[in-house]
C-alpha cells in the first residue's frame, strides 16, 4: 500500500487531494499543520509527503527543515505546494535533497502523475516509523 | 568774570593784547632811553656850565662878588641867567667856610660843608644834599685868591637833573607815543585781517572733526599773499567733504546691503532650517559651513559642533567620512552625484540615504563653491517599498490559495473517475464558496488600495444613520442565524442624522460583523450596541467567541495578518477586513479600536467625534 501523508491547514484542500489519490489507489494520512505532521512521522513512515507552506503553528518550511535536521537521511519525497515561485525558496530549500516544488494551482492530474512516476522508480517502504528516537 | 571766559578771551585775542603789551613796553623802553639821554645831557651840559662858570667867577676879584650894602652884589646876576638848567645856589665863602655872599633858587639852603685845604683839591666837583629836602645838589667850586693867597672860595650848585616829565616835554613825548599807539592797532587789525582766514579754516575744521558737514561751500577768501594757500585750503577741504560724503553715502549704502543680505540670510536659514530634510554645506576645504537643526536627529550631535569642522571630526562612521571626503569638489570632481545608504550607529532600524549636489558659483559655472549634502532617513520609504512587495507577495498568496482550492474541484468535476454525484454537489459548493471568497477579497483589495491612493472619493451625504446600521445588521444577522447565534442590536430611538458615505460605512460594518460571526461557536451572541452622548457617537459590535490573544491585537488591523492560532486559521479569511473597516472609519475621522481577551469574546468600537468635521456638516 503506497502511503501518502497531505499536510495543509485547507480542509477543501485536504478533501480533494484525498479524494483523487484514494480514487488512485492510495493510503492517505493528513495532518492540518507542521507540529501535527512530526507527530504522525513519529508513529509512521509516509512513501510520500505532500505539505502547503502558510500553516498555522508549524509551517511547511519549518517542518521540512526540522525534519531534515532529525533525519538527513530522510527515505520518502517531500512535494511542497506552494503559492510563490519556487525561487523565492531557494535560500532555505537548496540545501535539502528529495524536495519538489509545486506551484498553485496545482493540477490534480499533474498530481497523480508526478506519484506515478516516483513510484515507478522506487520501493515502498511500508508502515514502520522512518526514526524512532527523536 | 568767570575764569573760564578770561581765558577764552585770552585765547581769542592773546594776539591783540600781546601787542598792546607790547607797544606799551617799547613806549616805555623808549622813553627810558630818551629820559636817559636827555638826564645824561643835562649832566653834561651842567657840568660843563658848571665847572666854566666857576671859574670864570674865580677870576672875578673877591671884594667883586662880595656885595657892598646898598649895591647888588655880581652874584645876583646869575640867579636870574640860568634857571633852566637847574640852578640851585652860588655862594661866596672866605676861606673858613663861612658864607659872605649868595644867591639862591627860592626855597634852597646852601649845605655848609668843608673846603679842602690842600692848593691842588681847591677846583672839584662834589655831590652833597640840601638841607631840609634832601635833593641832591652837583657842586663845582673854585678857590677865590687875592695876590696868590687863598681868600674863599666860590660854591656853585646845581640841582641835579631829575628823571621825569616835564611838562615841556610833553609834546615831544606825544610825538613820539602817538605813532606807535596808532600803529599797534593799526597793525593789530591788519594782523587780525590776515589771521582771520586761518581762525575760519579751523573752525571748518572743527567742524568736520565734529562731524557737522553740512555746511555746505563756504569760501574763504584772503589777501593775495594768503589767497594761493586758501585756495588749496578751500579744495583740500571741498575734497574732503567730497570724500566724507562718498563715504557716507558708501557706508549708507553699505549698511542697507548688510541689512538686506542679513535678511535674505535670515530668510535662506529659515527656509534650511524648515527643509523637510538634514542638509550640510561643505565648503571647498570640506568643512561645513551650513547645517540645519534636522542633522542632529540624523547623526545624533548638535548642529553647533558640526559647523566648522570636517566630517571626520563629528562622524564616527568610517564609510560616511570616506564618502564625504571624497564629495568635496575639486574642480569638477563634485559633478558626480552618487549616493550612499548607511545605518546611524545606535538605531539597527534606520536607513539613512546622503546624496551630495556640487554647489556651482551663479556666475561661473565651472566654479564649485562646495557641496550641499541632503541626508535624507529612508527608512519609511525602504519599509513602503518592503511592504509594498510584501503585499504583492500576500495579494498573490492570498488569490492563489482559492485559485488552487478552484482548479482542482473543476478538475475533479471535468470527471476523472469522480461520478459520485454527492462528490460533484459537494465540488460546486466548494467553486461557489471559493469563488465568494475571491470576489470578497478582489473587492477588499480594490476598497484598500483606491483608499490607499487617494483616489477613494468619499460621497458624504446625510444619512439616517439608525437606518443603515438596522439594514447591515439585518443582512449579517440572516446569514449568521444559520450558525445558531443569537444577535441583539440596541439602538436608540434617536440617532443624530450624520453625513458618510453610505456604502464605505456599510462595508466597515459589515466586516466588523462577519468577523463576530466568523470567530463565535455556535449559540454564541453577536450584538450590536449604539451609544450617543453629548461628544460623542459610539458603536460596538461584540460577540462572546473565541476572544483574540494580546500579542495578536496589535496587528489584527494590519494588512493579510493571519493569526497563528489554528482555531483561527480553520475559518476562512485573508486579513484585510479589519484593515479596510479601519481604514474607512479613519476617512470618517473615526476610530476603531478592540477590546478583547483569548476566550472572553471581542468587541470592536468606533467612536466618532461629534465636534468634528463630519458631524458639523451633518447638521
Amino acid at each position: 500500500m503506497k502511503r501518502i501523508l497531505i499536510v495543509d491547514d485547507e480542509p477543501h484542500v485536504i478533501r480533494i487531494i484525498r479524494l483523487a489519490l484514494e480514487n488512485a489507489g492510495y493510503t492517505v494520512d493528513e495532518a492540518a499543520h507542521g507540529l501535527q505532521a512530526l507527530d504522525y512521522l513519529q508513529e509512521h513512515c509516509p512513501d510520500v509527503m505532500i505539505t502547503d507552506i502558510d500553516m498555522p503553528r508549524l509551517n511547511g518550511r519549518e517542518l521540512c527543515l526540522e525534519i531534515e535536521r532529525t533525519m538527513p537521511d530522510r527515505p520518502f519525497p517531500v512535494y511542497v505546494l506552494t503559492a510563490r515561485a519556487e525561487d523565492e525558496h531557494r535560500e532555505w530549500s537548496s540545501a535539502l535533497d528529495n524536495l519538489y516544488f509545486m506551484e498553485k494551482p496545482v493540477s490534480i492530474r499533474r498530481l497523480l502523475a508526478v506519484l506515478d512516476e516516483y513510484f515507478a522508480n522506487s520501493i515502498t517502504t511500508g508502515e514502520q516509523p522512518c526514526w524512532s528516537a527523536r | 568774570m568767570p575764569r573760564s571766559s578770561i581765558r577764552e578771551i585770552w585765547k581769542r585775542e592773546h594776539l591783540g593784547l600781546t601787542m598792546i603789551v607790547a607797544s606799551l613796553a617799547v613806549i616805555m623802553v623808549t622813553l627810558f632811553l630818551l629820559f636817559s639821554y636827555q638826564q645824561s645831557a643835562q649832566l653834561s651840559h651842567i657840568r660843563e656850565q658848571g665847572s666854566s662858570l666857576a671859574r670864570v667867577i674865580s677870576r672875578i676879584p673877591y671884594d667883586k662878588l662880595v656885595a657892598q650894602p646898598g649895591q647888588t652884589g655880581t652874584l645876583s646876576v646869575l640867579q636870574h641867567t640860568d634857571v633852566q638848567t637847574g640852578f640851585a645856589y652860588v655862594a661866596v665863602v672866605d676861606a673858613g667856610g663861612v658864607p659872605v655872599a649868595e644867591v639862591t633858587a627860592p626855597g634852597v639852603l646852601v649845605p655848609s660843608s668843608l673846603l679842602p685845604e690842600s692848593p691842588a683839591a681847591w677846583l672839584g666837583e662834589r655831590t652833597l644834599s640840601l638841607h631840609g629836602d634832601g635833593r641832591s645838589v652837583t657842586e663845582f667850586f673854585a678857590p677865590l685868591l687875592e695876590q696868590g693867597d687863598i681868600a674863599g672860595y666860590v660854591r656853585l650848585g646845581y640841582f641835579q637833573p631829575g628823571f621825569g616829565l616835564k611838562t615841556d616835554q610833553l609834546p615831544l613825548f606825544a610825538s613820539f607815543a602817538l605813532p606807535i599807539f596808532l600803529l599797534t592797532p593799526l597793525f593789530y587789525f591788519l594782523l587780525r585781517r590776515e589771521v582771520r582766514p586761518f581762525r575760519e579754516a579751523t573752525d571748518r575744521l572743527g567742524n568736520i572733526v565734529g562731524n557737522n558737514i553740512s555746511l555746505g561751500k563756504v569760501e574763504l577768501t584772503a589777501s593775495d599773499e594768503l589767497q594761493g594757500f586758501m585756495d588749496r585750503f578751500n579744495h583740500f577741504v571741498g575734497a574732503v567733504q567730497d570724500r566724507i560724503g562718498q563715504l557716507e553715502a558708501d557706508r549708507s549704502e553699505l549698511e542697507t546691503s548688510t541689512k538686506l543680505l542679513g535678511f535674505k540670510r535670515v530668510r535662506i536659514e529659515s527656509a534650511l532650517q524648515s527643509f523637510p530634510e538634514a542638509i550640510v554645506v561643505l565648503d571647498e576645504s570640506g568643512v561645513v559651513s551650513l547645517a540645519n537643526s534636522r542633522l542632529e536627529n540624523m547623526v545624533g550631535v548638535p548642529v553647533a559642533e558640526i559647523i566648522g569642522r570636517k566630517p571626520s571630526e563629528w562622524c564616527n562612521d568610517p564609510e560616511v567620512v570616506a564618502f564625504l571626503s571624497g564629495n568635496v569638489p575639486s574642480g569638477m570632481r563634485g559633478m558626480h552625484t552618487n549616493t550612499l545608504e548607511f545605518v546611524p550607529s545606535g538605531t539597527a532600524s534606520r536607513t539613512i540615504r546622503i546624496e551630495p549636489y556640487p554647489l556651482f558659483s551663479p556666475r561661473d559655472v565651472n566654479e564649485v563653491l562646495g557641496t550641499l549634502v541632503v541626508f535624507r532617513d529612508i527608512t519609511a520609504e525602504k519599509l513602503v517599498l518592503n511592504s509594498s512587495g510584501e503585499f504583492i507577495a500576500h495579494l498573490s498568496h492570498e488569490l492563489k490559495t482559492p485559485l488552487n482550492v478552484l482548479a482542482m474541484y473543476s478538475e475533479t468535476l471535468l470527471g476523472d473517475g469522480v461520478d459520485n454525484a454527492q462528490i460533484r454537489v459537494e465540488a460546486a459548493n466548494v467553486i461557489h464558496d471559493e469563488v465568494e471568497r475571491l470576489v470578497i477579497l478582489i473587492n477588499n483589495m480594490l476598497s484598500i488600495s483606491k483608499i490607499e491612493m487617494g483616489s477613494m472619493s468619499i460621497e458624504r451625504k446625510r444619512v439616517k444613520f439608525g437606518d443603515l446600521l438596522q439594514d447591515v445588521f439585518d443582512s449579517c444577522a440572516r446569514s449568521g442565524r444559520e450558525k445558531g447565534i443569537d444577535f441583539r442590536l440596541n439602538l436608540p430611538r434617536e440617532i443624530s442624522p450624520v453625513a458618510l458615505d453610505k456604502n464605505l460605512m456599510r462595508i466597515a460594518l459589515n466586516n466588523l460583523l462577519t468577523n463576530a460571526i466568523k470567530y463565535s461557536d455556535p449559540g454564541g451572541t453577536v450584538s450590536m450596541t449604539v451609544e450617543e452622548s453629548e461628544q460623542t457617537l459610539r458603536v460596538s459590535v461584540k460577540d462572546d467567541g473565541m476572544g483574540i490573544s494580546p500579542e495578536d491585537q496589535d496587528r489584527i488591523f494590519d494588512k493579510f495578518f493571519r493569526s497563528e492560532n489554528e482555531a483561527v486559521r480553520q475559518r476562512s479569511g485573508h486579513g484585510l477586513g479589519l484593515s479596510l473597516a479601519r481604514e474607512i472609519i479613519q476617512l470618517h475621522h473615526g476610530t476603531l479600536d478592540v477590546n478583547s481577551a483569548p476566550g472572553a469574546g471581542s468587541e470592536f468600537i468606533i467612536e466618532f467625534n461629534k465636534e468634528a468635521n463630519l458631524l458639523k456638516q451633518a447638521v
